[in-house]
This record gives structure tokens, sequence and C-alpha cells, in this order.
């Protein structure tokens, strides 16, 4: 009974310490994270649209189909619009990829950035590279459709062995841009229509 | 390993060659297949890790004494756990583009074989400052061992290093693949040995008996 007391206590101790330490740890490092972490958004928002000369300010929130609330931008310049800019995040592999999305005036993708995310070392971060990324310039809505059949340009190639992260991108910029084309497009697309995902 | 005569030649000797984490103990090879398809991933990697093993050991030197040994492998875990936890907030903080290649891999860290092996069969035995050696020494060898795999893999598989194309297209596709990591494992572990025997006199793979 004695022993077991011993044990005890010496594990307590051992993980009030590790608790204090990254308790403390946390108190003086989150602070410049959190500040860290909007000035980097800023400057996101900025090169998500580098005609626009007025502040980006959000114009209003969304929610995506996974419940979570983002928000969007319209970006101006003296007063005129040049680009539309969303957050959103898509659900991969092992976390929620978060994006910025940016549409020119005629409602195409200008730009697609990946903030964070949380996908596997060496296969789902894949989905970082330029040369993913760029497919996504200048596609409409209904182009928005992940593919394996890589001769398929019109739509999204996925990377192999990224598959699910590729899908967790596309997902996430198709919420983007329909939300867009919903808040900015009307006249241009009447009714979006639903764009079919691919199952797998 | 006696106390008192510490030999630190022998131990960083002994963490970057005799008894390779990667090469020669066969512990952590999990992440080290799955980090090593490019040799900025494995340098990174192997960072981490390094400033990990240094403060681990040194808690577990300083606290060995009050650890109960029925108890210890908990308590390693959360020695560990805290270590890489705070490596990953203060990195986060303060080292923002850094934190931005890694920070993917800090996490895992704490599931690695050889910082509970090193805490167990080393720092719980000695005192802080042979401890802190060997850490850094177990560290700088897995750090070592990733960047060589990487070098290996990513030049065969995809024809380039740290990034930067050198030859055109990608000769051995297979190698940046998982089961190219075992392939590119096998190989090199061979190829040491084969060294180690040949020219050192050594007794191949396993001679630190763990």
């Amino acid at each position: 009974m004695k022993e077991m007391l011993k044990i005890t206590l010496s594990l307590v101790a051992i993980f009030i310490a590790a608790g204090l330490v990254m308790g403390v740890t946390y108190k003086y490092t989150s602070p410049v994270r959190f500040i860290a972490e909007k000035k980097e958004k800023e400057e996101a928002l900025k090169a998500m649209a580098p005609n626009a000369t007025d502040p980006i300010v959000p114009a209003g929130n969304w929610s995506s189909s996974h419940g979570k609330p983002y928000e969007y931008y319209q970006a101006t310049a003296a007063g005129k619009p040049v680009a539309y800019i969303s957050s959103t995040a898509g659900k991969g592999y092992s976390s929620f990829v978060a994006m910025l999305v940016s549409l020119d005036t005629d409602l195409k993708i200008k730009d697609v950035k990946i903030l964070h995310h949380g996908e596997t070392p060496g296969l789902g971060d894949q989905v970082e590279e330029k040369s993913f990324i760029d497919q996504f310039k200048g596609k409409s809505l209904l182009q928005i459709v992940l593919t394996k059949d890589s001769s398929k340009t019109d739509n999204i190639v996925a990377i192999s062995g990224a598959t699910i992260s590729s899908r967790a991108v596309t997902n996430g910029v198709q919420d983007a841009v329909k939300t867009l084309v919903e808040k900015y497009g009307a006249g241009v697309v009447a009714a979006p229509k639903e764009v079919k995902h691919e199952h797998k | 390993m006696s106390t008192n005569n510490v030999n630190y030649g022998t131990i960083i000797k002994n963490g970057i060659f005799g008894e390779n984490p990667v090469f020669r103990l066969a512990l952590s090879l999990c992440p080290a297949v799955a980090v090593t398809s490019g040799v900025k991933n494995g340098f990174l990697m192997g960072v981490a890790v390094f400033f990990v093993m240094i403060m681990v050991n040194a808690t577990v030197s300083l606290l060995r004494n009050f650890i109960n040994a029925k108890v210890r492998i908990p308590s390693y875990m959360f020695i560990i756990a805290t270590w890489v936890t705070v490596t990953d907030l203060v990195m986060a903080a303060f080292a923002r583009d850094v934190y931005k290649q890694m920070g993917l891999y800090i996490m895992l860290i704490v599931a690695f074989a050889i910082v509970l092996s090193r805490a167990e069969m080393f720092a719980s035995k000695n005192k802080l400052l042979p401890s802190i050696v060997d850490g850094a020494a177990m560290g700088m060898g897995f750090l070592l061992a990733l960047v060589l795999l990487g070098i290996f893999r990513e030049f065969l598989g995809k024809g380039s290093l740290w990034g930067m194309q050198i030859l055109p297209g990608k000769p051995v596709l297979i190698m940046i693949m998982p089961a190219g990591g075992f392939f590119a494992m096998g190989l090199m572990m061979g190829w040491l040995n084969w060294i180690d025997r040949k020219f050192f006199g050594g007794t191949g793979a396993s001679s630190g008996g763990h």
C-alpha cells in the first residue's frame, strides 16, 4: 500500500511539473504566435489580390458543408472590385487543409494558397506543390472536379499516393468558389449546378 | 557503462557510428523510411530529433534518482511528450519559417523508439553531462543517417538533391516510394557493414547488442 502511494506520488509530481512547463511555455509563446499568424494572414490576403489598393476587410461569413465558419472578402482598387477572396478548408486524411482562394471578377480562379495542414509528410503534403496548385488557376466552378485520369486537364488531376489530400483541397476550393459565385456572381452564373463529387 | 569514468569520445563515436540509431540499433526505422523521400525532410526531422534527444536525456538524467523504477516508462514518455510539445510551441512562435517546413514532423517524435531507448539505456544511469553528450551524439547519428538515406533516395528517385533537379527525369521512381525506403535502408546497412568489416575489422550489424 505504501509503495503504491509512493509510485502514484512520483508520477503525479512528474505530471504536474510537465503540465507547468507546458503551460508556462504556452502562455509566453501563444501571443507571439497569434500576432505572427495574424500578420501572415494579412500578407497572404494581400498576395491573393496584388492589384487591390484598398485594405482588404471581411465582407461576411459563410459556413461550409462540414459546418465550419469561413470569411469572404471583396478586394477593391479605388472602390472598384478587382478580386473576390474566401478562406476555406477541406477535410483531408489527418487534418483540415486550410486555404485561401481568390477569384477574378469574371469568377475564374485567380489563385489558391494553402495556409496550413497536417497531412502525412512525404505523401499528403505534396498538395502544396506548385504543379498541383497551379491546376486550379483559370478554372471555373464546374471544372473543379477531382479526377485520377491525368489526360483530363480540364479538371483537377489527383496526385497519386495523395488522393485524399488532393480531394480535400479540391472540395475546399469548390466550396469557396461556390460561395463566392453565389455572393458575387448574380447574372453571370444564374444557378450554379451541383458539381458531382468523385467517389472512390 | 561506468558512471565515474566517462569517455566522451567513445560516446560520440558510438552515437554516430558504432551504435548508429538507424543503421546499427535499427531503431526508429518507421520515421526513417517515412521522411527520407527527400534530403530536406530528412534533415529537418533530424534537427528536431537532435534537440528533443538532448532535452529528454538531460531531464531523465536529472530526475533519475526521483523516478520510481516501476513507473519509469510512463515517466519517460511524459518527459518526452513535454519536450516535444515545448519544441512545437516555441518553434510555432519564434521560428515561423522553419515551423512551416517542420511543423508536421515534430509531434511524431513522441513515438520515436530511439528517444525512449536512450532515456532508458543511458540517461537513467548516467550523470547530466554524459547524458547530454549521448543525446547529442545519438541525435547527430540519427540526423546523419536520415540525410544519407535522403540523398540516396532523392537522387535515385527524383534525380534531385534538396529539391534541386540534377538529373533529367526520375531514374528509379520506386526509391521515393515506401518500398524504396526499405530497399535503401537495407542497401545502406549492408554497405556500411561491409565497410566496417573490410576496413575497421568490425563485426557488422548489431554490434551494439541492443
